[in-house]
């Protein structure tokens, strides 16, 4: 446990590191993209882009920050970070070879699993949470603020969609082999999720959808959590969960 | 009879789709003593070593070890027993001394001083990195992890595999000082003269089945009746009549190979009868010494191991 935890707890500061280190600018940059508004909208090259720009402009500061930060920030780093943290799990000690010794101590299998998945869950959303917390402070400097309730629920709202997608790729890491194998194709999947997401026509279809900005600005306003939303990714959360239990307790090294 | 330190399996079996990896095996192994697991390489040894620890599942039958039925995930089972794997894959990064303390978590406190005794008395530098050492180390490594718990039943999955002969011999003297304080040991090996010294007793598998079941008295009493004799090349080899005429029960003749499987003659007096009658003298004779493969077609009958 200590060195999975020795690990976890690497990846997750580099992982809040490199949030921080988009953020910090995006929030110094927002006079001069509230100032150029108009050029950028020019600029985006797609219709979806220009109604996202739209949308940072007329919401002032949150929005440019909810779009920085929730939107480009933890969506990209955050679905990298869910899939970094899940397929070592179970995959990573096969293609190393090391699953038999792992479960050869007498320590239960449910145990073991559920370590692994506490380390990952922890480490994918805990940076979310830091880095959301440091939004007010960095905000001072630009003369700008956000209500924190408003943060909190944004960053929950994020954390459920991240705790979905690395519970899918845990599961994926208990029947499968290869780590890089498994990451290979959630990045082709979330690639594809997000390529549907900038056409117009097919957005709704996309998972990104229940990410967007829009979702983000509705959540930050409301300071609450939708819970068909909360049900859902409860849904896929328990369910890969269990899934997951079951396919690790038929392993076999 | 008392089922603390004995391993009792019945009916064990094991498929792996449609390949039978363990056909039901009936087995009572201790309280006690060093049982050697033998058989080629595909035989079952390590399957069966594995579902004894609950890391495979059985597909029918029941296990119990130490009086602790295998149920669940083993977790019970693997209290009472330790296991060394012989498919060693490590965690590089990691010293030897943190490996050692990786592996034997779970353990009482003391199963890691003792651990540290056993790996010191093997040479193993605990303070590098494990990648940093070599195969047979890394096995040394698994070794002593092993031996620390102070548990009743130790599961060794080829524990000599790849060592010199000089850490081999230390690592057999550590496994009978292990057994004469009572522990159990079944420990499996695809070669026989690595480890015939140590058991007292030998279950041989094939192809998952259990071939044979015996003591190590009984089997150096069974093959001491078997002698190989070699003719050179080019020379003519007696007929199967000129060895069973000097005293052999049966013989077999493979080209210039001889195999006679004596009955209440000793070999000396068999190799002075063979004398005596027309045999001319062969360029070489074995008795006593065997491999495998000799062991498995000689006593039992079987081919192509």
């Amino acid at each position: 446990m200590k060195r999975v935890l020795r690990h976890d707890i690497g990846r997750a500061l580099a992982y809040l590191f490199v949030l921080e280190l988009g953020l910090v600018p995006a929030i110094l940059f927002w006079p001069s993209f509230r100032d150029n508004l108009g050029a950028l909208k020019a600029m985006a090259p797609l219709p979806m882009l220009k109604d996202m720009v739209d949308k940072l402009g007329d919401g002032g500061a949150a929005s440019y920050v909810l779009g920085q930060h929730f939107f480009k920030g933890c969506n990209t780093l955050g679905t990298a970070a869910a899939v970094l943290f899940a397929v070592g799990a179970v995959a990573g000690q096969v293609h190393r070879g090391t699953l038999e010794i792992w479960l050869a101590r007498p320590v239960s299998r449910s145990r073991l699993l559920f370590e692994r998945y506490l380390s990952g869950a922890l480490g994918t959303i805990v940076p979310v949470f830091l880095a959301t917390a440091t939004i007010p402070y960095l905000l001072t400097h630009v003369d700008e603020q956000m209500d924190p309730g408003g943060l909190l629920a944004a960053a929950t709202h994020q954390s459920l969609f991240l705790l979905a997608f690395f519970s899918v790729s845990f599961f994926l890491s208990t029947v499968g082999s290869n780590p890089m194998r498994i990451a290979f194709g959630l990045l082709i999947f979330s690639t594809l999720e997000f390529s549907l997401y900038l056409v117009k026509q097919a957005t709704h279809y996309s998972i990104f959808r229940l990410v967007d900005l829009q979702a983000f600005i509705r959540v930050y306003n409301s300071e609450k959590i939708q819970i068909p939303y909360l049900v859902g990714c409860l849904a896929v959360i328990a369910g890969s969960w269990i899934a997951s239990t079951i396919a690790f307790a038929r392993r076999v090294p | 009879m008392s089922d603390a330190g004995r391993i009792e399996v019945r009916g064990l079996t094991r498929r792996f789709g449609d390949k039978v990896a363990l056909h039901p095996l009936e087995l009572s192994v201790g309280p006690g003593g060093i049982t050697g697991l033998l058989g080629p390489n595909g035989s079952g040894k390590s399957t069966f070593l594995r579902m004894l620890l609950g890391l495979v599942r059985p597909n029918a039958g029941t296990a119990s070890v130490d009086g602790v039925a295998l149920s669940g995930d083993g977790t019970a089972i693997r209290r009472r027993v330790s296991y060394m794997p012989g498919e060693i894959a490590v965690y590089g990064e990691m010293s030897g001394r943190e490996h050692l303390a990786w592996l034997l978590r779970g353990r009482e406190p003391s199963a890691s001083d003792r651990a540290l005794e056993i790996a010191g008395e093997l040479g193993l530098p605990l303070h590098k990195r494990v990648r940093a050492y070599s195969q047979g180390m890394k096995r040394q490594l698994f070794f002593a992890a092993a031996l620390g718990p102070d548990v009743p039943v130790r599961l060794l999955d080829e524990p000599t595999d790849g060592l010199d002969p000089s850490v081999r011999r230390c690592v057999l003297e550590i496994l009978e000082r292990d057994a004469a304080n009572g522990a159990t040991v079944l420990l499996s090996s695809h070669h026989l003269g690595e480890v015939e010294r140590s058991c007292t007793r030998f279950l041989f598998l094939h192809q998952g089945e259990l071939l044979a079941d015996e003591s190590a008295s009984g089997l150096i009493e069974r093959y001491s009746r078997v002698i190989h004799l070699g003719f050179r090349k080019g020379e003519p080899v007696p007929g199967e009549q000129v060895f069973l005429a000097a005293g052999a029960e049966t013989v077999r003749i493979d080209g210039v190979d001889v195999t006679a499987y004596l009955g209440a003659c000793s070999p000396l007096e068999y190799l002075a009868q063979l004398d005596r009658g027309d045999c001319p003298v062969p360029s070489g004779v074995e008795y006593g010494r065997f491999k495998m493969e000799e062991l498995y077609r000689d006593l039992y009958g079987v081919g192509g191991v």
